[in-house]
Order: C-alpha cells, then structure tokens, then sequence
C-alpha cells in the first residue's frame, strides 16, 4: 500500500507536472491566473481530459492534448491548472 | 436588381475555412487591412441562381472572447448591422472543441448555417451525425463539405440557396446555460433592453449580458452598456453564493461545453475510435526531445537548397530576358530621336527593374517551399521545437518562421510575423528582422568576395556575413527584451494542427499572394530608384573636360590602326566575319582578342595580338578618365564629395558613399551604382573587370566593411515602409532606420579604424 501522501499528490498535481504520455482531468483553473479564458476557450475546464503528448528541449513548452487538438502551451501557465489522474 | 446578401464565415483556426471560402469565391477575392491592426481582411464576390452574395472572411478564432486582436475583429464584425447570415464552418472531425464558438455565434441570433467541413476525415474517424437532430439543436440548417476538394462543397451551395430564400423564418434558439445561470443573464438582458440602445437593436440584449457576466473586454469598451455592468457584477456574486458557480470567470466557458457535451450525446456517435492517428505518431518524431531539432534543421536546409538551387535556371532565364529587352530596344530606336529617353528607359529603368526581378524566382520558390511547410502544418511543429532556443535571445517559437524568411526578402517576413500573438515579441522580431541578411545583400557580397579573398575563403567569408547578421539580431533581441520591452510575455498558446497534405493550388495561391509584395516593390521603390539614380548619374552633364579626350583617342587609334599585313598575319585565326570587320574599321575589340585561343599562335601573331591589346587599353583607360571626370561633375559625385569627410572614417571614398546612399533604397542598386561609377557600363555581380577595378582601388579590409556596412543598414525603403504599416508608426519605421544606420556606421567605424591600427588588410592586392 501506497503512503497516504503519496496518494494525495497523486490527485493533486497540475498539468506542469504531468509525465509525457499520462492522461488526466482538469480539476480546477486557478482563479485570475494567466490566460484562464484562453484556456477555457479550447476546452480546458474541468472534467476535460487530456494527454500530455511532450515537452520540448529547452524552454518548458509542453504539447497537450485536448479535445482531440495538440495544443502547445508554457509550463509556467500549465503550472496554473490542476489536474487529477485517472 | 435584387438584393446583394452579406454572408459572414467564421470559424476556428484551421478548420478549412479559407479552403471553403476559396472554393465558393474562386479568383474573386479581395485582400486588405482591417484599419489599425494587423489581421488580414478579405472578402470575396459570387452568385447562386442569380443571387448576388458577398461573403466575408473572418479571422479563425476559437471562442468570442476578445482575448486576441483577431477575435476582438470577428466580433465587432458580427455585432455590426446588416450581416445577412453567419456560415459557421466546423472540423466535423472534432465537433466538440468546434462546436464551441456555434454556441457564442448562435446567441446572436443572426440567421446561422453549419458547415460540417472535413467531412471525409470524420467518416475515416467513425464519427457518425444524426444531422436533423443537430439541425434542430442549433435551429440551423447543416451542410456537409470537403472543402480541399473540388466540387466538396455542392451540397453547401444548395442548401444556401434555399436558406437564403427563406432568411426570416430560422430558428436559431436561445441555448440554455442552466436555469440558475438563465436567470440571472435574463436580470442583466432586462438592465441592458431598458438601456434601449440605438446601435445595437439587431442583436438580442442577451448576447451583451452574457458578455458583460464573462467580464469580456470587447464588450466593456462599449460606453452604452456601463450602465448595466453593476448588475452583471451583482448577478456573479449571487451566483457564487448560491454556489452555483465558483469565482474563475470561466464558468459561461464550462457550461458552454457542458451544452455541446449533451447536445454530441444524442446526435453523434462514434463507431471506430482510433485512438492514436497517422499524425500523432509523425509528430511523436517530429517534435521529440532528442530528434526533433536536428529534423527541423535538415529541413531548413532542404528549403534553402531547394530556394537556391532549384530557382537558378529560371534566374539565368529572366537576366537573359531583360538583356535581349534592352537590345532591342535600343536598337529599335535610333540613338537621334530621344535620346536622353531612351537611355534613361535602357540603362535606367530596363537594367535597374531587371536587377531586381532577377531574384523573383527565388523569392516565389522560397514561399513555395514555406507554404508547404505551412500548409502540411510543419511550421506549428518548428515553432514548437524551436521555442527554448528563441527564448535564451528574448525572442519566442513563433519568431523562429518570420526570421528565417527574412534569409529571402525581409518585407514578406516582417508581415509573416502576424502569427506571433504576444506584441512585445512581435515588435521584437519586426526591429531586429532586417539584419537578416536578405537576397538583396547577396549580390554585393558576390561582387566584394571574390575581389579581395583566395577562392578558399570565399565561401567562408559568405557564411561569416550571415553568421554575423544573425548573432546582432540575436544580440539585438536579447537587449531589446531586457530594456524597451521588459516584463512578462502575453500567454503562449498554439495548436499544433494535423498534418495534411497541401494541396498544389493552395500553394501557388499562398506562394502568389507573397511573391506580388516583392513585384510591387519592383515595379514602384526599385523602379524609382533607378529613374532618380540614372539622374543623379548623368546630370549635369559636363561638356568642358581637362583634356580633349576625343582628340587623344582619336590619336591612339589612328597610331595603331592595323595594316595589311597585320591582317594578313591575323587571318587564320579570325573566324570571317571578325576579319572583315577588322578590315573595315582598322582595329580588333577587346572582346575578339580574348577570344581568341592563346595557344598555337606563332611569334608574329602574338606580337600584332599584343599592340592591339596596349592600344585597346589605353583608349579604355582614356574612356575612364573623361568618365570619372563625366560623373565628379553629376549631382551623385556631388553628393558623394561632399559627404566624403563622414564617410572616410569608415573607409569610403566617395565613390562607395554614393553607392552607399544609393544603396539605402534598396541594396541591389549598390552594385549598379559602382559600377556605373567604375565607368564599366552595365555592372553585375559577375564583372569581372569591376572586380579588378575594386581590386585595385580598395584594401580587404575596405573590401570587408563595405559588406558590413550593407549588412547592417535598413535594407531597402520597402523594408522600411512595411515595419510603418505592421508596427503602425511613423516613430517606429523612423528609430529603426536611423538606428541601423547608426549601427552600421558605428560597427563600421570600429572595424576600420581597429583594422587600421592592427594593420589587418590594409594592403591593396589588385
């Protein structure tokens, strides 16, 4: 059995810190955070799931995959979106 | 005459909305500016059954919100009155992120069709739509196309032909967010009706509260709606403490998408989810950690050795054109009538046009080659790839594409910054794009080059000019971002789209649209240039010389004039019709004794060959004196002369400060301009004459800093007048040019003066 901690971050990441190829769902947008209706707009709201396709080498760009679109956005924003895996 | 319909396209970023409006519209297309902003507005004109239709382009956005110039325009553009009907193009393949912007169009209850486009690729998905349903749903009518296809779009031509018919009675309804949401939109839309605002009556107050209660900046800018935002404000608040909703400002956003969820439920099903496409698995390449960068540098290189090499025989073809141009013109008007007009249209406007249309086909291949990278949706892939590296200098992903472009013709590549969303980087990537060393720069470093460096450095030295341009914009960038344009960047998002493949006709369409500006420039800045320059040149002219020099050149020939058995020796070797033409003028052209092969020849030809030669070279070097004489006198050597003592500094004489200024219009003229000055008739970068005369006149080191020099300095007035329109400022176009004129001049200044003392290069080799 897992510790209890564990357990917890596990439902308690954000998007920034998703593993390449994980899936989850959007929990919560940070409120007043950088870009929110940005990303609300193509579909970043919770109960969204997606994938996190890959990160790029230099920079902290990551490619996600939401709504069946490959979205490119900055670890700083994704950093603002917190996620729940499945 | 019936009534002309105004039809709106809308639609998110590459949903094939200009593959729909290109098929409708056809070549009757118009392009322009929306005023104030960069975002390209174009309109195009067709008919259905003798019903006149103009149809609007919209920007691709993917929601109303007002949170990018291009969807602050699509909004604006649909609130204004008499917008017929909004064709809402949709991925079909992806409905629900596309059916998400349907939901905002529909609550403008304007007359609404749904083009369900991309229809095949929604088949090969399995993606299966109960259209009448969905019809019913959004109280529009549906029609299914493929838009890249020809004849894709006949069912969407039909059913807006009945559509049209019949405008007044749609059913676009009120889709419900919810009825605690419902409510309070209806408390808000009661303020805004008893507002009862003139300009806004063709739209439902609904639309507006729901915009007010999204805080949408768009809408907030309106004056007449102030009045209402309390309420708005006052509805939200309730809403979160009923807890309805919580404080994100993205709740319209979550229940928009809670509606298509419901609405894809009952009316689209899916048969065979593939859950990892083709392009997927391209892409798990293409943008991976470790290969993706030296890919997308092997397709750089692909694009410039396709630009540089494939465009080659179609630029020997064009030079050739425009040189039998000026032939027969020339010698179908007779030297008497005009001929100060004929000489201005042949060695002015003739000579100055084709220098610079010369380069049109690499210019078109290089946007050929960039469509294709667009169109296949490689360059969202670059930009990904290349985002950190660009970052390092204070520039981003997306300024990458435009950059590279700027290697062609920067005037393109300054527009090709438009993508870029945050306008800080954007200004960024505008003021240092000049320093990329665009083709115009290439002739003079072709001529400079080989003039003063061993054929073993002369590539190196090439590169070197490059490597330099881009480490000053790097460095440029880098300094600009970390004082004129501080602080934190705009949000970066960028949808990756699938790969296609590009269809021909959309590459030609995009390659033609580019290739026009650099045709533009041709035939106006290039054009006017020359006509000033050929002025300047030859007026005033000098009539009194130091010397007679038709007298000694005269002298010369009649000195030299060949004999008959000078003739006589030379026959075997002369083809017959140069022997007659000696015979009748008494003298061999320099052109005919280079001809002539030097081997096999006995010692009596080779000593008649050898007069000829000293004979020829004096009358040239007569020719050359009374024409630098000619052109000390004209208003260019003028201008030069007395701008020396700021030129000679950096090593210029007055002969390159007038090529130099010359130059500022566009760097093309550089080489004509010195060349006419050497007195070498018509100059191209393969003179060879032109070369020894610089050779000659000038140390490297000279050599070097012209190169600099050119680098450096604006590149042309075209350049120059589209950073005025793109950063929409005089003050911009204006700091930019005197600042990288200023950088010239200063690096320029550096490299001399430290060459100087150091004594790197300072001897003439010529």
């Amino acid at each position: 059995m897992k510790p209890a901690s564990e357990k917890n971050a596990k439902h308690n990441i954000t998007l920034a810190d998703l593993p390449v190829g994980a899936s989850a769902t959007v929990v919560k947008i940070i409120p007043r955070s950088r870009g929110e209706k940005k990303f609300a707009d193509i579909g970043l709201v919770p109960g969204t799931e997606l994938i996190l396709e890959s990160r790029a080498l230099f920079g902290g760009l990551i490619r996600v995959k939401v709504m069946e679109t490959s979205m490119a956005l900055h670890s700083a924003d994704a950093r603002n979106i917190l996620m729940r895996r499945g | 005459m019936g009534k002309r319909f105004k039809i709106a396209l809308a639609g998110n970023p590459n949903c094939g909305k200009t593959s729909v409006f290109n098929a409708l519209t056809g070549a009757r297309q118009h392009v322009g500016n929306y005023p104030g902003v960069t975002v390209e507005s174009k309109s195009g004109f067709f008919e259905i059954g003798g019903i006149e239709i103009e149809l609007i382009d919209l920007p691709g956005v993917y929601s109303l919100s007002s949170s990018s110039p291009e969807e602050d325009i699509v909004f604006q553009e649909l609130t204004k009155r008499g917008i017929d009907l909004i064709l809402n193009v949709i991925d079909s393949s992806i409905p629900r992120r596309s059916l998400y912007l349907t939901t905002q169009i529909a609550e403008l209850h304007i007359p609404m069709m749904l083009v369900f486009n991309m229809s095949d690729d929604a088949r090969k998905k399995g993606l299966k739509f109960d259209i009448p349903k969905l019809e019913k749903y959004f109280g529009s009518p549906i029609a299914q196309t493929i838009g890249r296809s020809p004849g894709g779009v006949k069912q969407l031509v039909e059913k807006l032909s009945a559509s049209l018919k019949n405008l007044e009675k749609h059913g676009v309804p009120m889709l419900s967010y919810g009825a605690d949401i419902d409510d309070s939109i209806s408390a808000v839309a009661k303020k805004i009706d008893a507002l009862s605002i003139e300009s806004f009556k063709h739209i439902p107050s609904r639309f507006f509260a729901i915009k007010l209660m999204e805080r949408d900046s768009s809408t907030m800018k309106i004056p007449e709606l102030k009045p209402a935002w309390a309420e708005a404000e006052e509805q939200i608040k309730h809403l979160s403490s009923i807890h309805a909703v919580d404080d994100t400002g993205t709740f319209m956003a979550d229940r928009r998408y809670g509606m298509i969820s419901g609405a894809c439920r009952d009316a689209i099903s899916m048969t065979n989810e593939k859950r990892r496409e083709i392009s997927d698995k391209i892409d798990n390449i293409m943008t991976n950690k470790l290969f993706g960068l030296p890919i997308f540098l092997a397709i750089i290189y692909a694009m410039f050795w396709f630009t540089f090499t494939c465009a080659e025989p179609f630029m020997d073809w064009i030079d050739g054109a425009f040189g039998l141009l000026a032939d027969s013109v020339k010698s179908g008007w007779g030297e008497e009538t005009l001929p100060y007009l004929r000489s201005l249209i042949t060695d002015g406007v003739i000579a100055g046009v084709g220098g610079v249309l010369v380069f049109l086909p690499n210019i078109l291949f290089l946007f050929f080659a960039i469509a294709i990278l667009e169109d296949s949706g490689y360059m969202a892939r670059a930009a990904f790839v290349m985002d950190g590296i660009m970052r390092k200098f204070g520039l981003q992903g997306k300024s990458f594409v435009p950059l590279v472009l700027g290697f062609g013709c920067n005037v393109p590549a300054i527009m090709a910054t438009r993508t870029i969303e945050s306008e800080r980087d954007r200004k960024t990537t505008i003021m240092v794009l000049p320093l990329m060393s665009c083709g115009a720069r290439l002739p003079v470093y072709a001529l400079i080059i080989p003039a003063f460096f061993a054929a073993q450095y002369q590539a190196f030295m090439m590169w070197v000019m490059y490597v330099i341009g881009v480490i000053v914009a790097l460095v440029a960038a880098r300094i600009m971002k970390n004082t004129i344009f501080k602080g934190d960047g705009e949000v970066f998002l960028m949808e990756l789209p699938p790969y296609r493949l590009p269809t021909l006709r959309s590459l030609l369409l995009s390659m033609w649209d580019r290739g026009k500006m650099y045709l533009t420039k041709a035939g106006t800045i290039i054009l006017g240039t020359s006509i000033i320059l050929y002025i300047a040149n030859t007026y005033p002219e000098k009539t009194e010389f130091s010397k007679d020099y038709d007298a000694q050149i005269e002298l010369v020939k009649n000195g030299s004039r060949l004999g008959e058995n000078q003739l006589d020796v030379l026959a075997p070797i002369l083809s017959a019709e140069q022997l007659a033409q000696a015979k009748d003028s008494g003298e061999i052209s320099q052109e005919t004794v280079e001809g002539v092969s030097a081997e096999n020849l006995n010692a009596a030809q080779k000593e008649v060959l050898e007069k000829i030669v000293a004979a020829n070279a004096s009358v040239a070097a007569l020719e050359n004196e009374r024409g630098a004489e000619a052109m000390e006198y004209t208003v260019s050597g003028r201008v030069g002369k007395f701008l020396e003592p700021v030129f000679s500094p950096i090593g210029f004489d007055w002969k390159l400060t007038t090529a130099s200024i010359g130059a500022l219009a566009a760097k093309e003229v550089f080489v004509s301009q010195l060349g006419i000055l050497y007195a070498q008739g018509e100059a191209d970068e393969e003179s060879v004459p032109l070369r020894e005369q610089l050779a000659k006149n000038y140390t490297p080191l000279q050599g070097f800093c012209i190169m600099l020099f050119t680098l450096l300095s604006i590149p042309c007035l075209a350049t120059l007048a589209v950073i005025k329109r793109e950063l929409n400022s005089w003050t911009a176009a204006i700091v930019e040019a005197v600042g990288l004129l200023a950088l010239a001049y200063f690096a320029t200044l550096a490299v001399y003066q430290a060459g100087t003392a150091l004594d790197i290069g300072t001897k003439i080799i010529g």
